[in-house]
């Protein structure tokens, strides 16, 4: 997968491990209590695991955010961006087909000298197959 | 259940009849379709071209320029991101009811991330075609070498049956 492809697949997975990071939490989260007029919610059986795991699950959560983003600049250090922009770009295209439209006509010259040169040595052989063939001595 | 039959062909075939005797008897085909256009409701444009954040609506979070740093402009948007994810858990504790704004934010950094990073495609489109003409360059090059080696091999063997067959 090409660099620009990872880095858009990395920035869409920080964000889903952000909105599964705050949805998780918030959907665990303990009642807060908002006013002292209203009682406590009693406590739960297990609300010695949960405590056990709600204290992990930030740490954890928050560990994979920042793992994700360490990535995603990677990946940003990692982009093959050559200095001079659009014009240098452009310019290097214009010298590349020039080049490559010298040799092709060079390509196409020798391809030409040596298609003569196959005609030339199988008209010659023919004729001496022929005389071969014909006289039984080579002329 | 009815069942419908497929509704028939464009009458257009029967100006093809002598086709095959006469091409310029028949029309032409349509020429290609410039400027926007309409399909299924839809307005199309055929000129493709990422449009501008400010088209779309979405405010343009990094400095707008002829050559953008396109690392530097990412690895900042990247902190300014982590930095508002942050605030969100921090407003989550302190002021619930203030969320809004905050998602508002990221979800504005998420659309200048994805917008810098399809703003690099045409970059990346011409680096390819500079990759590929070099290699077509080697190419012709190493094709061109092939045929003066094979050229001079060939002239070489003559050479040595020339000499041979005047010595007998």
């Amino acid at each position: 997968m090409d660099i620009i492809t990872q880095l858009q697949e990395q920035v869409n997975a920080i964000a889903s491990i952000a909105f599964n990071t705050f949805g998780t939490l918030q959907r665990d989260a303990p009642p807060v209590q908002l006013s002292p007029n209203y009682p406590e919610p009693p406590a739960n059986s297990n609300a010695a695991e949960d405590a056990a795991s709600l204290a992990d699950q930030p740490k954890l959560l928050s560990a994979e955010l920042v793992k994700a983003a360490k990535q995603f600049d990677a990946l940003v250090s990692a982009l093959p961006l050559t200095e001079g922009g659009e014009e240098a770009q452009l310019k290097r295209i214009e010298e590349l087909q020039g080049e490559n439209d010298a040799i092709g006509q060079e390509l196409q010259k020798q391809l030409e000298a040596a298609e003569k040169e196959l005609k030339q040595v199988q008209e010659l052989f023919g004729q001496a197959t022929d005389n071969c063939l014909n006289l039984r001595k080579p002329d | 259940m009815a069942t419908a039959t497929y509704p028939p062909p464009p009458p257009y075939y029967k100006l093809y009849k002598q086709y095959s005797q006469d091409p310029d008897s028949a029309p032409e085909p349509p020429p290609p379709v410039q400027g926007p256009y309409v399909l299924y409701g839809a307005n199309y444009t055929t000129d493709d071209v990422l449009p501008g954040l400010e088209e779309q609506g979405v405010r343009q979070l990094y400095p707008e320029g002829p050559n953008i740093d396109f690392k530097k402009e990412l690895r900042s948007l990247n902190r300014e991101l982590q930095l508002h994810m942050l605030e969100l858990a921090d407003v989550l504790v302190e002021r619930p009811s203030q969320y809004a704004r905050r998602v508002e934010d990221i979800s504005l950094i998420f659309k200048n991330l994805h917008h810098l990073l399809n703003s690099l495609r045409p970059h990346q489109a011409r680096a390819t075609l500079i990759h590929i003409l070099e290699l077509q360059i080697e190419r012709r090059k190493q094709a061109v070498e092939d045929i003066r080696r094979r050229r001079e091999e060939a002239q070489r063997l003559l050479k040595d049956a020339l000499g041979t067959l005047d010595g007998t």
